[in-house]
């Protein structure tokens, strides 16, 4: 297993892979949708006919959580947290990036030290940002976060408190408030950590010239299958979030 | 310890995958067989109960990997 930079900053300490990736991942969605939407025709170009068709897609997605008149409001949300996340997983597959130098590098915590302790072969520098626990843990709890506030703020928290947590199923709610961001960020963390860790074993196979050929036939296929689950995951993200959002945002319907 | 620990984890975890995917699966082609003409709704609902039932066996796949890794020592 690679260890990954870090960098500490105000007592904190800060994953350079994550920033990187994260980075990236922003800067690819924020140029893809620019060049996209930059020369707007009625007659829509290739780019602007497949942004359109995302930004369906994204409809679709939001009118799981919110019914058809506020689904609106919520296309933008939906449309940048799916795109976000599809590219994110797909960074750590298409270009995993790491490195078996060794110069210690002891600003960014690359010691012969942490290199041992933690029975490292080498450095990684660029994987996806999805595939570590705190980007997908923040992300839950913000969308549960959000999704608690944009509902009192509309029912008033008495409403909130009440329809939520007064009734009989309001037990069965208290667990769901930690349980859902839970099980929503791990979900996300999981696959794409899964996926990661079985393209750099199989890496590290091929390299070492155990059985280079069954590997790499191997290798191809899961990471194939890493695309597929890549999107699916952020499909399945992006829609749950919506879900749990119009949760807490219409208490009359439940 | 750790190696068997993480090899029940990740056999257990493919086992509840293999049962939940199959009722899935069973049932999808049922349902096409039934009715043909369903079969796109059905392929995106079933991917996405899929992606739903593969989450579960994932993340204690993800577990057996660090157990393995040697991170809750």
């Amino acid at each position: 297993m690679e260890i990954t930079p870090k960098l500490e900053l105000f007592g904190l300490t800060f994953d350079v892979t994550v920033i990187i990736g994260s980075l990236l991942a922003a800067i690819i969605v924020f140029v893809i949708t620019i060049m996209a939407t930059r020369r707007l025709a009625m007659k829509p170009g290739k780019l602007q006919a497949g942004l359109e068709m995302l930004v369906d897609l994204a409809r679709g997605m939001a009118r799981m959580g919110h019914d058809h008149k506020n689904a609106e409001r919520y296309i933008a949300f939906t449309f940048t947290l799916f795109l976000f996340i599809l590219v994110a997983n797909q960074i750590g597959v298409i270009s995993l990036v790491t490195s078996d130098h060794h110069t210690e590098v002891p600003a960014l915590q690359v010691t012969q030290e942490t290199m041992k302790e933690s029975n490292a072969h080498g450095v990684v520098w660029l994987k996806s940002p999805t595939a570590d626990m705190n980007v997908t843990f923040s992300m839950a709890f913000a969308i549960a976060i959000v999704g608690a506030i944009i509902g009192i703020s509309r029912n008033g928290l008495g409403k909130f408190l009440k329809v939520r947590y007064a009734t009989p199923m309001g037990l069965l709610h208290l667990v769901e408030a930690i349980s859902n961001p839970v099980t929503h960020a791990m979900r996300l963390w999981a696959n794409i950590f899964a996926g990661e860790v079985l393209i750099s074993i199989l890496l590290q196979g091929i390299t070492s010239g155990l059985a280079g050929l069954p590997l790499s036939i191997a290798l191809m296929a899961w990471m194939g299958f890493s695309l597929f689950v890549g999107v699916m995951q952020a499909y399945i993200f992006t829609v749950l979030a919506n879900v749990y959002m119009g949760q807490k945002i219409y208490l009359d319907h439940h | 310890m750790s190696i068997i620990a993480a090899g029940i984890m990740i056999g257990l975890a493919a086992l509840g995958a293999a049962i939940g995917n199959s009722n899935l699966f069973a049932k999808y082609i049922e349902g096409i067989a039934r009715q043909p003409e369903a079969r796109g709704t059905l392929f995106g609902q079933t991917m996405i109960l899929f992606g739903l039932i593969e989450a579960l066996p994932i993340i204690g796949v993800a577990f057996g990997i660090l157990v393995l890794l040697g991170v809750f020592k």
